[in-house]
């Protein structure tokens, strides 16, 4: 399986790269990470993900603009969004546009897991 | 269009969410040692992150924290890159959660916009820019100091 991480903190992208990829059960052939949106744009074009986690939040384009554009053109990949904006509304919306998981911010370690294996079985 | 005083319960939502940040990412409760209106310029720590807030409210938060709590943070989250630069991104980081915690309870949907976070290094000195006196929050972890300052107000449109 191959995951990017698009999340404008070098912090949680490190994290939930050591998450995902020290479970042995999410097989993980090939990550990147990536700061904005535009990047998550180009880098989804080289790599074909399967998996993407979004942040919402972020400069340059935003999450929900980013799924869109992203779901467009790759319509299989499976979106599990980690934002703060973890509101009804916004919530709604990503799923609309094509996200098939939410997780609030701040998360846990377990709690990242399971929404992660949440969508990779789904 | 009027402006509104932020309620108690309001500013309760601050003091909330970053005792359940701590909580979630460390597994360790912060103590909560004030919170005050801020009637003099307010020095805060080394690392600060800042998100402003446009629509139903307007203002801004600024989360302030020294160099010893966020070493400690990105320990815990098995963080090897102990740089300013990984303690001024986490700092930011938090102020955007407090931020986005913040508005499922104040908005209603869009009405509300949240900017990324704006990043200072330095020890900053914490000037009111919307309210008169901006609320300060004071809180402890593992003996070590921090800071939130809540400077937003209603606008009833």
């Amino acid at each position: 399986m191959k995951l990017m991480i698009v999340d404008d903190s070098n912090v949680i992208r490190s994290r939930i790269a050591r998450i995902a990829s020290n479970h042995r059960s999410i097989k993980i052939t090939e990550i990147k990470t990536v700061p904005d949106g535009i990047q998550a744009i180009e880098t989804a074009q080289q790599l074909n993900p399967d998996v993407v986690t979004m942040d919402l939040t972020m400069p340059q384009m935003d999450g929900l603009e980013t799924i869109y554009r992203l779901m467009k053109n790759h319509p299989d990949i499976k979106i599990l969004v980690i934002s703060a904006m973890d509101d009804k509304t916004t919530a709604i919306r990503a799923l609309q546009l094509g996200a098939i998981g939410f997780l609030g911010k701040p998360f846990s370690d377990e709690e990242l897991l399971l929404a992660f294996l949440d969508i990779t079985e789904a | 269009m009027a402006i509104g005083e932020i309620s108690e319960s309001e500013l309760k939502l601050f003091i909330d969410s970053i005792i359940n940040y701590f909580k979630k990412t460390t597994n360790n409760e912060p103590k909560i040692t004030s919170a005050y209106l801020g009637t003099q310029d307010i020095t805060g720590f080394e690392f600060n992150g800042i998100v402003n807030f446009s629509g139903s409210y307007n203002g801004q938060i600024i989360v302030s924290m020294t160099r010893e709590i966020l070493h400690s943070l990105l320990i815990i989250q098995e963080e090897k890159n102990l740089s300013d630069n990984n303690l001024l991104d986490i700092t930011g980081e938090i102020a955007n959660t407090l931020a986005g915690n913040a508005r499922k309870t104040l908005s209603s949907g869009f009405d509300l916009n949240i900017s990324v976070p704006t990043k200072v290094k330095g020890y900053k000195i914490i000037k009111s820019k919307t309210r008169q006196h901006p609320y300060i929050i004071t809180l402890s972890w593992l003996n070590f100091s921090a800071m939130v300052c809540v400077d937003i107000n209603h606008l009833h449109i």
